[in-house]
């Protein structure tokens, strides 16, 4: 388990979207690539590398998402060329780049967030907001997979049995239709188990108290302030940028730089996290 | 002090005009380990959820159940919940979380239990358990003896004072089920805990009770030490083929003395059977087979690409008209081998024929409609419908080859009929088609002994009209009464094959009680009526 996975997990969400909220927010160019390289490093950090297949569709998108604008929308003083009576401009141009940056890189950082926050942890979350929404939660986490396996297995007990009569759509639709409705009987039927089990297990004698393996340390509250201040700091000296009509980017003054200092901070501290710890792990070895 | 007080329970269901319990009066003694058996019907099920007060069922309950005196209705909401456990036979249904730590706290959360506190007892048990490296796991990834285990170490962090399991093995294979109820044994032991149990794996839990209550047609029919008890109910045609194999063969031979209960006891009351007359029943004659119902060439099947192989080069023949029984551990691919054969899963290497012609030149699903049909394991994934008529609709034939009229279960929803009665239903359904082949998994699972012989009897009479049969089972006492021929599966591959008496007599753990229990004093002896037999024509030694 790497450092990053140890955290707490509500400071991990906030984290998460404090870091994509930014960007979200911000058309930035900047920003935006002190984000993006955040979240490709986190990548890298948590998969190696690996993962070449997503890399290219996520490529793909971007430049699909890049070119869309600039074909669609026409506002913009500076015409590069004409295409089919239409002005393709600079700007337009430009904003399809730093728009498509922006997906991308929230992209990597929900898809880094799915990887760290295991079905447990999203579930210590919700249940902070109510332990009766994490029971249900938790519930339907176990019955999904489980309705999945049985049905399959119901499947194919049913093929070799010759429901299947021949080879083709109609018939194979139908007999999947017959083994969704006995499928729904069989979650009725199993549910009265699983509802006596649960109250045999004493279930809604009163309030229940909530267990989980999460408990907040002095790290996790040190992430979860240095996340914040540095949030609000990037927030609160946001470098403006207007596109349209013409691109105008407000002078780089300290105050701006102090912000892109904080928010690249900010994208920084799990790689800075994982590192720490790899590098901590060689000089250990290197010791013994 | 006794425990718990059971007085002239009498209890009827709401639409049934029969009493399911008649006058039940017994009492248990604190830290005593008591087995309940009974035939299907017997209504033992039902007498233990009346013991638990949550999941009682509803009707005309009359008498009383106390508790340490308390009355079982007046006792706390919370302590009624947890100061007495409940287990249940489905393993996979009982599980109500998506993580084993979760399952654990789940009983401690709703006691309303501090958090440090869930955590201290839940590692307490997690370590008594040994279930440290499945913790964090997901309850899907488990096996079906660990999600068993983990109902039973969720009850049991909650610390009840007595335990209440209802067939908890029934749906475990023959292993998982040994360390099943050694686990019970060592909490009854270590813990002093009262545990009642119900079980049909009788020749395991025998020796371990101190007390076997006997349940007929709803009334008390036997209740004290299992000494007393089982040579009693060995006169019960009913409950005859419950009992343990020993005693079973010290009534065939109408032994006087003590009766034996266990192997070890057995092997004591059988050397005093030998005068060295005759030593060895002679194995059964090799029949000459000529045509393969089934032939499997070099078999190479994984799961996935980067998955392990789960069948390994796999050679096996099974000729015409025979019934071959697969047996072996947990995860040797002997299910998979089955699937195979059935054409559901398609090896990467190999070749299958099914009567000379290869599962690919049957086309348009032909396989399944004239040639071969499976039976699988969970019987339940058998059924579409609401009742058992609309269910056996177009299952006359298959019907006309059992020897049983299935019209008392037509009103029925076959989820309600009990284990022995769904396999039943589920086999006649499966012989609708009129299959060539019949592939069965694990037909014994969850049936008692008494169904047990039943199917033994029908899977003959098939083989007399001239099916050829492939089981794959556990049940080494089932494979002995009714194989032609047996394999041992190991890793993937056919380790060893043969005819019943030859192949049991070699194997020394994967063998029969009576093979176990007979072996260095009689050879190839592997029923109690093999033993029997030898028993009868040597006589008793004298000393």
């Amino acid at each position: 388990m790497r450092a990053i996975e140890r955290l707490n997990p509500i400071a991990l969400t906030i984290y998460f979207l404090l870091v994509s909220g930014r960007v979200m927010f911000s058309n930035d160019p900047v920003l935006l690539c002190c984000s993006l390289m955040g979240a490709l490093a986190l990548h890298f950090a948590l998969h190696g590398l690996t993962g070449w297949k997503t890399h290219g569709y996520t490529i793909a998108l971007f430049v699909v998402m890049a070119l869309m604008n600039p074909i669609f929308n026409h506002n913009g003083a500076t015409v590069l060329f004409v295409m089919n009576d239409n002005p393709v401009t600079l700007e337009a141009c430009l904003y399809g780049l730093s728009a498509a940056g922006m997906i991308v890189a929230v992209l990597y950082w929900f898809r880094a967030f799915s990887f760290v926050m295991t079905s447990d942890k999203l579930l210590y979350v919700f249940g902070g907001i109510s332990p009766r929404l994490a029971l249900l939660l938790s519930m339907t986490l176990r019955y999904v997979p489980l309705f999945g396996t049985q049905a399959r297995k119901v499947s194919q007990a049913q093929k070799a049995l010759g429901l299947y009569k021949e080879d083709n759509i109609v018939d194979s639709f139908k007999a999947g239709l017959r083994v969704f409705s006995v499928m729904v009987t069989w979650t009725l039927e199993n549910g009265i188990i699983t509802a006596d089990s649960m109250t045999a297990r004493g279930y809604g004698t009163g309030r229940r108290s909530r267990y989980s393996l999460f408990r907040w340390r002095t790290e996790d509250a040190l992430f979860l302030i240095l996340s914040l201040v540095l949030c609000a700091l990037s927030a609160i000296f946001d470098r403006a940028v207007v596109y349209y009509p013409l691109l105008q980017i407000a002078p780089l003054t300290v105050r701006a730089t102090i912000g892109y200092v904080a928010y690249g901070m900010l994208a920084c501290m799990p790689v800075f996290i994982c590192g720490k710890e790899a590098v901590k792990w060689r000089v250990l070895m290197y010791r013994m | 002090m006794a425990r718990i007080d059971v007085s002239h329970v009498s209890f009827a269901y709401p639409s049934i005009q029969e009493k399911t319990l008649r006058d039940i009066s017994f009492s248990v003694d604190q830290g005593a380990f008591i087995a309940v058996c009974g035939a299907t019907g017997s209504g033992k099920s039902t007498l233990l959820r009346l013991l638990k007060r949550e999941i009682a069922p509803l009707g005309q309950f009359e008498g009383e159940i106390r508790y340490n005196g308390v009355l079982r209705d007046e006792m706390s909401e919370r302590e009624a919940a947890y100061k007495i456990g409940y287990v249940m036979q489905r393993p996979e249904q009982q599980i109500v979380t998506d993580k084993v730590w979760h399952e654990l706290a789940f009983g401690l959360e709703n006691m309303q239990v501090p958090q440090p506190v869930i955590a201290r007892r839940i590692a307490e048990m997690a370590a008594y358990f040994d279930m440290e490296s499945w913790f964090d796991k997901d309850v899907s990834t488990l096996s079906g003896g660990q999600k068993q285990l983990l109902n039973l170490a969720s009850v049991m962090v909650m610390q009840p004072d007595v335990l209440i399991l209802d067939e908890p093995t029934a749906q475990l294979d023959p292993i998982a089920a040994s360390a099943f109820i050694a686990t019970v044994q060592k909490l009854n032991r270590e813990l002093g805990l009262t545990v009642i149990m119900t079980e049909h794996r009788l020749e395991e839990v025998i020796p371990i009770c101190d007390k076997l209550l006997v349940i007929s047609q709803g009334s008390v029919a036997a209740y004290g030490a299992p000494k007393e008890v089982v040579p009693r109910m060995l006169q019960d045609a009913a409950l005859h083929s419950v009992m343990p194999s020993p005693s079973r063969l010290f009534q065939a031979v109408n032994g006087e003395g003590s009766c034996p209960l266990t192997v070890r006891e057995g092997r004591e009351y059988v050397s005093a059977w030998t005068n060295a007359q005759m030593r060895a029943l002679p194995k059964e004659q090799e029949t000459a087979h000529d045509k393969a119902a089934l032939e499997m060439r070099e078999v190479y099947f994984r799961y996935d690409r980067h998955g392990a192989d789960v069948l390994r080069g796999l050679n096996a023949t099974v000729y015409e008209n025979e019934i071959y029984c697969v047996l072996g551990g947990n995860g040797s691919g002997k299910t998979t081998a089955l699937t195979v054969a059935a054409g559901l899963n398609k090896p990467y290497s190999g070749m299958v024929r099914v009567f000379g012609k290869k599962i690919k030149e049957y086309h348009n699903q032909s396989l399944y409609r004239e040639c071969l049909t499976m039976l699988p394991q969970d019987v339940q994934t058998v059924f579409l419908c609401n009742t058992v008529r609309e269910e056996l609709k177009d299952a006359e034939e298959g019907m006309a080859l059992l020897p049983f009229d299935l019209k008392p279960y037509f009103d029925r929803h076959p989820y309600d009929l009990s284990g022995g009665e769904q396999q039943l239903v589920a086999l006649a359904k499966v012989l609708a088609t009129r299959p060539k082949l019949l592939l069965m998994d694990e037909p014994t699972k969850g049936i008692d002994a008494a169904s047990k012989m039943k199917l033994i009897e029908i899977l003959k009479a098939l083989k007399q009209d001239g099916m050829t049969i492939v089981i794959v089972t556990h049940d080494v006492e089932f494979a002995a009464l009714c194989a032609d021929r047996c394999a041992l599966f190991f890793r993937g591959n056919v380790i060893s094959e043969g005819m019943p008496r030859a192949f049991f007599a070699q194997n020394s753990f994967y063998t029969t009680a009576i093979s176990r229990m007979t072996r260095g004093i009689f050879d190839n002896a592997v029923t109690v009526e093999d033993a029997a037999h030898l028993c009868r024509v040597n006589g008793k030694a004298r000393i």
